[in-house]
């Protein structure tokens, strides 16, 4: 049983396997610790930056998590509707946030 | 596929306990679940019973006010997280979704199994507080900070084990999101999908999404207790209006968790027994999405009396009528459904009738608590109990017996006394509503939830709910000793669609094989309920 499900799952793959060139996989692994390695500089100067030094890092962190969904997640190859769910669950993600803030912030 | 192995049936295949407690099969996994939460739900059953016959008088009768809390808070705990929750995505989910989709397993089957793994280590951390450390927590359900901080009785086992239980929804919706987008029949769009699945569909996305925000919060209160980390607690520079935040933005979308499947199995039922296609097909698939979108703002009705700003209070409010209107939808059509249809009165369709009244009856309730003004006078009083046990009893509950009433010929070949059922459903529907009717007036009285004791002036309607629920085990107790005795004795079912459906689960043999189809699936040619052009299958 097991293995008919497995043929049936590849099926459904075989138009979307794509052999991704190993530079590609080089470029994002170097692109992720350039940007880590930004993270520590700025938590390192960062009682200058005060507040700010905590939006970076959020920033920082959500640039990374893109790139993470979009080339090792395979996003970039998949149809545009993935793309548009992974969205969907950010927006989600914001809307959560700011209504509770917003809450704290009249209280 | 119709090798000869694809005829024997899921139940025959193999034999031995490790052929169930290890299988990867859809249908044996769910009907794993099946057995696991029906168990919890009669321990479940058990602490309600006696919480009734404690409040049956003013005064103690039986237990002490700290058991008493104790009772409330493990049945609150055991029947959200061991029962509602999963109950019908992962029993009638995972043995129908694949086979309503035309597949032949749900994509990721060693995660399911996984899942149902995962599952029984939450519901054995859960039980083991009764025998474990300082007793089962006394903080209701809810674990509100900062009584959970603070309280002797063993919360961060009972927090933990909801922690456990969560990772076990969240694999369930995983795997039914992957194999809704990658594994419908050739020809079945998302516009061709049975309303089942539509729902499972929505419902999976709250799953996957909200219950991480349940983990990490549960998860905030462990390290409260055990490190000192001031979050919650106001004396060590915490916040408890945040803990009831992030509680109820999981816990609110829960709801749906819980009343979207029920949703989807009324909207199978119907159309099967009014014998016609379901009126307003795209409005009930669509409906189901933007109740799981709504749902997630707006969590805040559960805490207008908590201090949290006044514009929050009218946000949520306005919100909370919104999501109203979806589920009214809803209830047209399936109302629609009925009319002029040729309807077939039988024990399924008995349930899915008392889903829509009780449901109701939960939802306009709901209503009032949603309202400002009312709110502040209901809030934490039996008005409230009333209200959610008719949404997720009355609804959902019902929703599931139902369910197990109609798929129960083609999970096992066999068919329960149908006369036994529907004299069962009559005691358990009249039971239910003694139960807790009178709630709503003993919480319009005044009457507040959660104590093991009452002024004399509510005693009358107690009398009456706790005799409802002595009419409602016994209406339960026949249900299930007709199932299982139908299980062994009753008639044997052969044929395929022994109801007249017409989703792919009536096209394959009973009991359907290890493969689920002994042929290609075959499409009706308008859309799954397109019962003028249904599909001729012999046998
Ligand atoms: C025979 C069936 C049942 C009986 C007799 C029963 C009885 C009760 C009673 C009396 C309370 C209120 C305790 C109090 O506030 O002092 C209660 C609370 C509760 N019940 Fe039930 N119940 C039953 C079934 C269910 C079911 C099927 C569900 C869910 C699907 C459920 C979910 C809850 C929850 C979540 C609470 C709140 C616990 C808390 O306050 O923390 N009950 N039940």
């Amino acid at each position: 049983m097991a293995q008919s499900h497995d043929q049936h799952q590849d099926n459904h793959h075989d138009g979307q396997h794509h052999a991704v060139p190993y530079s590609e996989h080089v470029r994002t692994l170097v692109a992720l610790l350039f940007l880590t390695a930004i993270t520590v500089v700025v938590s390192v100067f960062g009682a200058a930056l005060s507040t700010l030094s905590v939006f970076t890092a959020l920033f920082i962190a959500t640039v990374k998590v893109v790139v993470v969904a979009y080339y090792f997640m395979h996003l970039k190859y998949e149809k545009k509707i993935y793309s548009g769910l992974v969205l969907l669950v950010g927006v989600l993600f914001v809307a959560l946030s700011v209504l509770t803030a917003l809450e704290y912030l009249n209280r | 596929m119709a090798t000869a192995t694809a005829q024997v049936n899921y139940l025959e295949a193999k034999k031995g306990i490790m052929s169930w407690l290890f299988s990867v099969d859809h249908k044996r996994i769910g009907l794993m679940y099946l057995y696991a939460l029906i168990t919890f739900f009669l321990v479940g059953v058990t602490l309600g019973l006696l919480m009734r016959y404690e409040l049956l008088n003013p005064g103690k009768d039986l237990v002490e006010a700290k058991t008493y809390n104790q009772i409330f808070t493990l049945h609150g705990v055991i029947m959200i997280f061991l029962f509602i929750i999963p109950s019908i995505p992962a029993v009638f989910g995972n043995f129908f979704l694949p086979i309503m989709l035309g597949t032949d397993d749900v994509s990721f089957p060693r995660l399911n199994l996984l899942s149902w793994w995962v599952y029984i280590i939450g519901a054995i951390m859960a039980l083991s507080t009764l025998v474990f450390g300082d007793g089962p927590a006394d903080t209701g359900w809810t674990f509100y900070a900062p009584y959970s901080v603070k309280t002797g009785t063993n919360v961060t086992m009972s927090v933990l084990a909801a922690f456990v239980l969560g990772f076990s929804s969240i694999l369930t919706g995983l795997n039914f999101i992957v194999t809704i987008h990658r594994l419908r029949a050739p020809g079945m769009s998302f516009t061709k999908m049975p309303l089942f699945a539509w729902a499972l569909y929505a419902t999976s996305w709250i799953q996957l999404l909200a219950t991480p925000i349940i983990g990490i919060t549960l998860l905030m209160i462990v390290a409260e207790r055990t490190l000192g980390v001031g979050l919650f607690d106001p004396s060590i520079g915490g916040d408890p209006i945040l803990y009831q935040h992030l509680f109820w933005i999981y816990s609110h979308p829960a709801v749906y968790i819980m009343a979207l499947p029920a949703f989807g199995v009324i909207s199978e039922l119907l159309p099967t027994f009014s014998h016609r296609t379901i009126f307003g097909y795209k409005a009930i698939a669509y409906s189901s999405l933007a109740i799981a979108f709504v749902g997630y703002f707006i969590w805040g009705h559960h805490m207008f009396t908590s201090g949290m700003s006044g514009t929050a209070r009218f946000i949520f409010s306005m919100l909370t009528f919104l999501v109203a209107i979806p589920t009214a939808i809803k209830v047209f059509n399936w109302v629609a459904t009925l009319y002029k249809g040729s309807i077939d009165v039988q024990t399924p369709l008995l349930y899915a009738l008392a889903f829509i009244f009780q449901f109701m009856i939960g939802g306009f309730t709901g209503l009032i608590l949603g309202a400002l003004a009312t709110d502040i006078h209901l809030h934490d009083t039996y008005f409230v109990v009333g209200h959610f046990h008719y949404v997720m009893f009355g609804g959902t509950g019902f929703a599931f017996f139902g369910a197990l009433h109609y798929w129960y010929p083609k999970i096992w070949g066999r068919m329960y006394n149908k006369l036994v059922a529907n004299i069962a459903f009559v005691i358990f529907f009249i039971g239910f509503n003694t139960l807790y009717f009178p709630m709503f007036i003993s919480g319009l009285m005044g009457m507040p939830r959660r104590y093991y004791d009452y002024l004399p002036e509510f005693h009358i309607p107690n009398i009456i709910s706790t005799v409802g629920s002595w009419i409602l085990a016994l209406g339960l107790i026949l249900m299930i000793v007709n199932l299982i005795v139908g299980r062994f004795r009753g008639r044997k079912v052969t044929e395929r669609d022994p109801w007249g459906g017409i989703t792919l689960e009536w096209q394959t043999p009973t009991p359907p094989p290890v493969q689920n189809f002994d042929r290609l699936p075959e499409l009706p040619k308008n859309g799954p309920y397109d019962y003028e052009h249904k599909p001729q299958i012999k046998d």
